[in-house]
């Protein structure tokens, strides 16, 4: 009884323990803030009889000058050091592979959290201990990663410092009053993390779960904190806040982080960064699964496939629209940058970017066809697959297809134009929202279809539910494809806005449709059991190609976020002088990109070997096929 | 008599659907300050 009363104690301690680290970054940076002490010296000798003020670029406000300005860089090696080699790459490199391990170890432990909630909520003791197991296998995954993004964060560091040793000490002066609560935050990531870890099995029951959980809360709150003081860097460096027209810091921190594209930034990066997340570990349970020797280790990872890829997409199916928010705000912040992403220099990266998400949803339909496989009764639906295909492609054509094509005189005389006369109508934002929508509402069909796979359901009002989901299904494809063709035939400025209706029509499918489908299953009379590991192993390549065309499209789109800046290194605040200060063409950046794929999964499968060496393998007990039953976990904690 | 219960049933849907739709269609447009009806205003 003592030692339980011990243990407690003990947890309680830890959990508070936490809970410190993650408030003494705030406390610490308290007594900086209210005597701003981050003023320069060099400003303060200045002498207190001159005072300066600024007007803010972005928020219009008057404050005190309290930072140097931005330095005016040549081109030399006091400036721009380098090797024998483009700086630019070398630091396009460190930085996507610390982008890629940090949105995997960010990402992972939200997994962990709502699966082992999961775990605990549900009655069915077998089920929850399954789901505990499975969440112990995602952060044991994570773990490993984690030393190897604080090592890439080093490696960034120093690449800063030795190539762009101007720009980055303008960034930190300007970011210097919260610096150290950035690092002081890694310092209590990295503590709530291996407590979190190490304590799992001395915290398996009752209240002490409770408390096990609340770290993983926690140990989220700070891995979040400490992204979104990632992601105002590089808000400011896109729009930069908070500085006068000449970069110098006015004394509010706020408004530096508070930029005009902080909060769709942040929301971008934690959907992607789920989304990406899951599309790994669905990868690396399907790499698992094609190695298994065994049933019970198929039925395990196809499982654990299975609930990584449908928690990635859950944070991919509203992905498209906070993209779009974000480039609704880009183009809020400045016309012009909007315009050379999608209509500009950059835009042919947003052809190719539409061509990876189509990709994306493609996969996820596919894998979830594959899966009807291992359901008894499933099999009803597999007639009407080919609609949704070709329904998928018709979305997936028109995504793609670009506004104008890159041709030869010749060819621009035989086609009559730069558009052609047909495909040229696709082309256009009004088309690509239909097209875009029409796929996530088919995505969402195949899921539901997936969700009553093998149930029939019992309740009285099932002929009704049955007729008006599919009414409200056919209705939300008409009215998605009617504005997309309305938008033809009204002014620009009314038809921007016939997005919004699409975007709630489509999320009207997931939001109403899931909860009816839940309802009418509630009771459901089952066909058959569910299967596990009883899939194609097409399927698992699906996965893969899930999680690599993840991996692509983020490094993609960081490359356009970023060389949307052009000549910058601070937009309209600080110049680039180096002579790298051009946009790649689109052949070498899609090489880099794809050698930073190719880089970031060889790296990450050392890394899951190196995790499975440390895999002590607990004896399964099999049992015969419950019907319906989930499988027997493979490994041990 | 069953195949007239499913024609009421679609039927019902379907006027719940379209009022739906059309009412997501006209206040959202309405909440942008948008006319979504410009068209056939004109």
């Amino acid at each position: 009884m003592g030692r339980v009363a011990g243990k407690k104690l003990f947890s309680i301690m830890a959990l508070c323990a936490m809970i410190g680290l993650l408030l003494l970054p705030i406390v610490v940076s308290l007594p900086s803030l209210a005597i701003g002490a981050d003023a320069p010296d060099a400003v303060k000798k200045e002498g207190a009889a001159t005072v300066e003020k600024g007007r803010d670029v972005y928020y219009k406000t008057e404050g005190i000058v309290v930072g140097a300005p931005a330095p005016k860089t040549v081109d030399g090696p006091r400036d721009y050091p380098r090797y024998n080699f483009e700086s630019r790459v070398l630091l396009w490199f460190a930085n996507q592979q610390h982008l890629y391990y940090g949105s995997f170890v960010l990402a992972v432990p939200i997994f962990c959290m709502v699966i082992e909630f999961m775990g605990v909520v549900t009655k069915d003791k077998a089920m929850s201990k399954r789901y505990d197991q499975l969440a112990h296998d995602f952060i044991k995954i994570s773990l490993t990663a984690y030393s190897l993004t604080a090592i890439l964060g080093g490696i960034l560091i120093f690449t800063f410092l030795t190539l762009y040793p101007a720009f980055f000490g303008y960034l930190s002066s300007i970011f210097r009053p919260v610096m150290h609560i950035y690092a002081l935050m890694f310092v209590a990531e990295s503590g709530t993390l291996y407590i979190y870890y190490y304590g799992w099995d001395k915290m398996t029951d009752g209240f002490l779960k409770w408390i096990h959980l609340s770290m993983s809360v926690v140990l989220n709150v700070i891995g979040t904190l400490l992204m979104f003081l990632a992601n105002s860097w590089i808000g400011f460096m896109m729009s930069p806040a908070g500085v006068d027209e000449q970069g110098r810091y006015l004394g509010n921190i706020w408004h530096v982080i508070h930029t005009a594209l902080w909060n769709p930034l942040n929301v971008h990066r934690i959907l992607g960064n789920m989304a990406f997340g899951g599309g790994v570990v669905a990868a690396y349970a399907a790499y698992k699964f094609l190695a298994s020797k065994t049933d019970e280790d198929r039925a395990h990872y196809d499982w654990m496939g299975y609930i990584a890829m449908a928690l990635g997409v859950a944070f991919l199916i509203p992905l498209p629209f906070a993209g779009y928010w974000l480039m609704r705000e880009v183009y809020a912040y400045r016309q012009q940058m909007g315009i050379t992403l999608m209509g500009g220099l950059l835009a042919w990266l947003f052809i190719i970017q539409a061509t990876m998400i189509g990709i994306l949803f493609l996969s996820t339909n596919y894998y979830l066809w594959q899966a009807l496989g291992r359901m008894r009764g499933a099999e009803k639906y597999q007639r009407y697959i080919k609609y949704l295909v070709f329904v998928l492609c018709c979305g997936f054509l028109v995504f793609i297809t670009p506004h104008t094509i890159v041709m030869t005189p010749a060819e621009l005389k035989a086609m009559g134009g730069q558009q052609h006369p047909v495909l040229g109508n696709y082309g256009v934002m009004s088309a690509k929202n239909g097209g875009i929508n029409v796929i996530i509402t088919t995505t969402i069909l195949s899921f539901v279809w997936y969700m009553r796979g093998n149930k029939v359901s019992t309740v009285s009002w099932s002929k009704f539910g049955n007729i008006f989901m599919g009414v409200f299904f056919g209705c939300a494809y008409v009215n998605i494809i009617w504005l997309a063709i309305y938008g033809y035939y009204i002014p620009a400025n009314v038809r921007v806005g016939l997005s919004v209706p699409q975007v709630a029509t489509t999320l009207s499918c997931l939001f109403f449709m899931f909860p009816l489908n839940a309802a009418m299953m509630k009771g459901a009379k089952q066909m058959g059991a569910i299967e596990w590991g009883k899939i194609s192993v097409r399927s698992q390549y699906a996965l893969i190609m899930l999680a690599t065309a993840f991996t692509w499209m983020m490094g993609l789109m960081g490359y356009i976020r970023s060389s949307v800046r052009l000549f910058w290194h601070v937009n309209e605040i600080m110049r680039d002088n180096s002579p790298w200060a051009y946009t790649h063409t689109v052949g070498f950046a899609a090489n880099m990109i794809s050698f930073n794929v190719l880089f970031f999964w060889v790296s990450i499968l050392f890394v899951f070997w190196l995790g499975s060496l440390g895999m002590k393998k607990a004896p399964v007990e099999v049992k015969a096929g419950v019907p319906g039953g989930a499988p027997q976990p493979a490994g041990g904690h | 008599m069953r195949m007239g219960k499913t024609i009421v049933y679609a039927l019902v849907s379907l006027v719940i659907c379209i009022a739906y739709f059309t009412a997501v269609d006209h206040f959202l447009m309405d909440s942008q300050g948008l006319d979504f009806w410009y068209l056939f205003r004109k």
